[in-house]
């Protein structure tokens, strides 16, 4: 019966091992494959600004995903990274949108949102 | 002298009555609605449940009158100011530039003879539609087959600067033009009518509701509602009530306003 537990535990243990090797190596092969973007921008005060950047950002080729956080005035864009947009694009973007960038900031790591923590 | 005092008496006697009668049609608070989680942009009665449009997290959502959910439609890109016209609901999607319609729990969508570009408002009245076209800063008003096109971009009379809701109501077109911090009328040619809430200091006009004899239009940086009558005179502005509100329904006397960042609702009676 001892043993029927000890195998069990160690079954556990290696699916579980396996289960955070597959999530890391997925994490690494996205971060391979993807570029993060975190867009400031001033006067993002009401959603129809917000939603509105957010329409012509996703208009951008190559964007996987877009998260606006509104109170913040943040825009957090992900990008494959065979297609990551010029400094310049974004900027062009923003300003056509109706608002001025404060900074815009690539990464090769994703951004931790404010409602992910 | 007698007669003068007596009609001193009758002056005053009738600036009373006036008072009276402006005081029992002015709004009062009555309560404010906690909402379960959802951010507010537009607002419909439908007897006694509202429908609401949850832009954050792309659905549209019918509640009772304390708030509590009772179903939801999802996977709407970023619904804005609703429309109601029997058991239809009118729904602008401000990303796709496209109107769906919900009717018995079906989803379909309405084709629309012109382009938008973000569609935040959309009225409707039997066959006319009117959409709030955001960047293009017009009011697209689609009869039957003929389209006409309401304003353009500018800060005139009858120039547009990115509207945002839109109301029909005895052949006129009331829109809340909400870049230009006012409210304005056209005909359904597209004419020109009037300016309404330019000497309030509006920040932003983000949504309006149009009764029989008043105009409310939604301060949403202000946080403020303000009341008119139909030619435009400020009857009552109501502050300190709100947190970013951008819409506003009446049945019959009472009113609703949802409030975008608040997640409430703050009621009101005559």
């Amino acid at each position: 019966m001892k043993n029927i537990f000890k195998q069990t535990g160690v079954l556990v243990l290696i699916l579980l091992f396996s289960m955070a090797s597959i999530t890391t190596i997925n994490a690494q092969t996205n971060d391979q494959k993807l570029t993060y973007v975190k867009v400031e921008v001033k006067g993002l005060a009401c959603p129809f600004c917000a939603y509105g950047l957010e329409k012509k950002l996703k208009d951008l080729d190559g964007v996987e995903s877009i998260k606006i956080d509104v109170e913040e005035g943040l825009v957090y864009l992900t990008v494959f990274k065979s297609k990551k947009p010029l400094k310049e694009k974004l900027e062009k973007i923003v300003t056509d949108a109706g608002f001025t960038p404060s900074s815009i900031v690539f990464s090769k790591k994703s951004f931790t949102l404010k409602d992910e923590n | 002298m007698i007669s003068f005092f007596l009609g001193l008496l009758i002056i005053f006697g009738c600036s009373e009555n006036k008072k009276k009668k402006q005081e029992a049609t002015r709004w009062k608070f009555s309560k404010e609605i906690p909402l379960e989680n959802i951010s507010p942009i537009g607002i419909v009665a439908e007897g006694n449940f509202l429908w609401l449009s949850d832009v954050d997290k792309n659905r549209i959502v019918k509640i009772d009158l304390d708030g509590k959910i009772i179903e939801f439609f999802d996977g709407f890109q970023r619904p804005m100011h609703i429309a109601i016209q029997e058991d239809k609901i009118y729904v602008p999607e401000y990303i796709s530039d496209t109107v769906k319609i919900i009717e018995k729990g079906i989803v379909s969508t309405l084709e629309l003879k012109e382009n938008a570009d973000a569609i935040a408002g959309i009225a409707v009245d039997v066959n006319t539609f009117a959409v709030a076209d955001f960047y293009n800063h017009r009011i697209i008003l689609e009869q039957e087959d003929k389209v006409t096109i309401l304003g353009k971009e500018g800060h005139n009379d009858g120039e547009l600067y990115y509207p945002t809701d839109v109301a029909i109501k005895n052949d006129l077109i009331y829109v809340a033009d909400a870049y230009n911090n006012r409210a304005q009328v056209f005909d359904l040619k597209g004419n020109y009518v009037r300016m309404i809430g330019l000497n309030e200091n509006i920040k932003v006009a983000t949504g309006l509701k149009v009764t029989d004899t008043q105009v409310i239009i939604a301060d949403f940086e202000g946080n403020r509602i303000l009341i008119y009558d139909l030619n435009g005179n400020l009857l009552q502005i109501i502050s300190d009530k709100f947190n970013q509100p951008t819409d506003i329904e009446i049945v019959s006397n009472t009113m609703y306003v949802i409030n975008y960042n608040g997640s409430s609702i703050s009621v009101f009676n005559k």
